[in-house]
This record gives structure tokens, sequence and C-alpha cells, in this order.
């Protein structure tokens, strides 16, 4: 299984970058998510987890995102129930939610994926 | 495409009419997060805001423009303007008068609950969403919520199948 990368494209800052790596199971999606069409940029990424825990490994996800609208936060809720799905099956998953304390409601989103997934999200502040 | 009222021109920090791209909606949002002397915690704030109305405005609006290969988007306006004590992000668009009816129930429906019953709807109605929709459908609820302001709106008819929606919010200074 190979790692996904998406890099940031200079001039299209509505798209995250991306960084799954398939040898250690960390993950990363990191920047801003607002782009149209959201379910074409998420999909490959559900795709890959759902790949990647086939072959009951351990993963972590790192969500750095300092913005992401409301179409965007449908499909992260949507690799959220992957990974609970995944944790309920004997697979281990840790979820980190790094956020700038600048931003005053991220952390109530952080809540809410919590409370709409059920799953444990690990909130770090910086 | 109706011009934008005197009203929300007045203290006028930034205003554009016309097709709604997201290139558009991106170089605009960060000139806003660019400006300085304003307090961080607000300008995120107003950034949000304005990602959700613009957004919305090129999702539905009624009014669209091809602007490359076939691919359309909605046309319409923002306006950003400031206050002593607050800031007001406003758009407007045309709808389809027989959409009228479920947007004005939506937007009171919004406005009458608090901050616990509005996060409550939003989960709600994001776990409802179908994934390939082209909104989640919260986009309302989350500028309320943003905003810790009532929507405020209006409809008004335009000609037989077309009504032009203005929505505004404001982001109190901290």
């Amino acid at each position: 299984m190979e790692s996904l990368v998406i890099n940031e494209v200079k001039g299209s800052p509505y798209f995250p970058f991306v960084h799954f790596n398939a040898e250690t199971g960390v993950c990363e999606i990191r920047g801003e998510s607002y782009m149209e069409e959201t379910y074409k940029f998420y999909e490959p990424l559900i795709q890959w987890i759902n790949d990647y825990v086939r072959q009951n490994k351990p993963l972590v996800m790192h969500f750095m995102l300092t913005y992401f609208n409301t179409n965007s936060s449908r499909l992260i809720l949507d690799i959220l129930d992957v990974f609970k799905k995944y944790r309920e099956n004997g697979g281990h998953v840790d979820v980190y939610w790094h956020y700038d304390t600048k931003d005053p409601d991220m952390v109530e989103e952080i809540e809410d994926f919590m409370t709409e997934s059920g799953l444990k999200i690990n909130m770090v502040s910086f | 495409m109706p011009v934008i009222k005197e009203e929300y021109q007045q203290n006028c920090l930034l205003t554009y009419q016309g097709p709604i791209t997201v290139n558009l909606v991106s170089f605009l949002g960060n000139y806003i997060k660019s400006f300085i002397n304003y307090d961080t915690k607000v300008l995120v704030k107003l950034f949000k805001i304005y990602i959700e109305l613009t957004q919305n405005v090129s999702y539905y609006s009624a009014e669209t423009k091809e602007v490359k290969n076939g691919v359309n988007c909605g046309v319409g306006w923002f306006t950003l303007q400031e206050y002593d004590d607050s800031y007001r992000i406003t758009t407007g668009n045309r709808i389809l008068k027989t959409d009228a009816p479920k947007l004005i129930q939506y937007c009171n429906e919004i406005n009458v609950l608090k901050e616990d019953e509005l996060r409550e709807l939003k989960r709600k109605t994001r776990a409802q969403a179908m994934v390939r929709d082209v909104g989640a459908h919260i986009g309302l609820i989350q500028t309320s919520l943003t905003s810790g302001n009532k929507l405020d709106f209006s409809i008004e008819p335009i000609n037989r199948s077309q009504s032009f929606f203005i929505i505004s919010t404001q982001v109190i200074k901290q």
C-alpha cells in the first residue's frame, strides 16, 4: 500500500495538505478546507483509510485544519465514523486535533465531532 | 441583478457583485484575514461567516454564469461593513420564488433557537446530509452560531418566478 500525499497548491488555499503514511500509519491533514465538490476531494482519503485499516495496523490521525466549511465538516465526520468502527472492531486508532487558541469556536467544533461520532478526540492547542 | 441598496453600502470595507467562484471567495477571504489592527478572534469569525454566506450564493443562487468550460457558478453580491461596535456581513442573490417559503421557515427556525439548541440542530442536520449534496445544509446554522447573533433576512419578489434573498448577520467587536 502506498502513502497518500496531496501537496498544497499555491493559489488554491482551499485545498488542505494531506500526508497519510502507509509505513507508519501516521496521517496528517493540514490547512484550510472549503473547496467545491468537497466529496471528490475527501472520498479518496476515506478510501485510503478504509484500505489501511483492513491491514489491522495502528493509525494515528492528526487534524491540523485551521478552517473547514460546513461541507467539509460532513466529510470529516465520515472519516471519524470509519475510525469509530475500526476501534469497535478491535483496531487501534488515536485521533488528535490541533487547534489555534485564537480561534474562538474550534473547541466547540471538536466537541460536536466527538458527540456526533462517539469517538474520543485528543485536543492539542497551539 | 438588483443594485445593492444604500443601507448595505454605508461604512463599507469590502463589496463585490458578480459571479462568485471559489477562487474569488478565497482571494477576498484572505484579504479580509489580512486586515491589520483588527482583533484576531473577530477576523476569524468574519472569515468563517464570509465563506459560508458567499458559498451559499455560489451554490444556490438562481442566477448563474458560466465561468469556464461549461462550469457554472452562482451570481450575487456581498458587503462587509464596519460600525462603531460591530461588523456586518451581507449577501444577496436571486432565488426561485417557490423556494422562498421554506427559506423563510428555515431562517425563522434558526433565529428562535438558543446556542445549545442550534448546535444540536447542526449535528442532527449534518448527520442527515448526503455526502454528495452540494452543501451540507448547515451553513446558515453555522453562520448564526459563529456570529452569536440572529440572521437578518428579507425576500422581495423580482418577477413571476424569482425573488431576491438578502441575508445578513453581525459580529460584535471585542
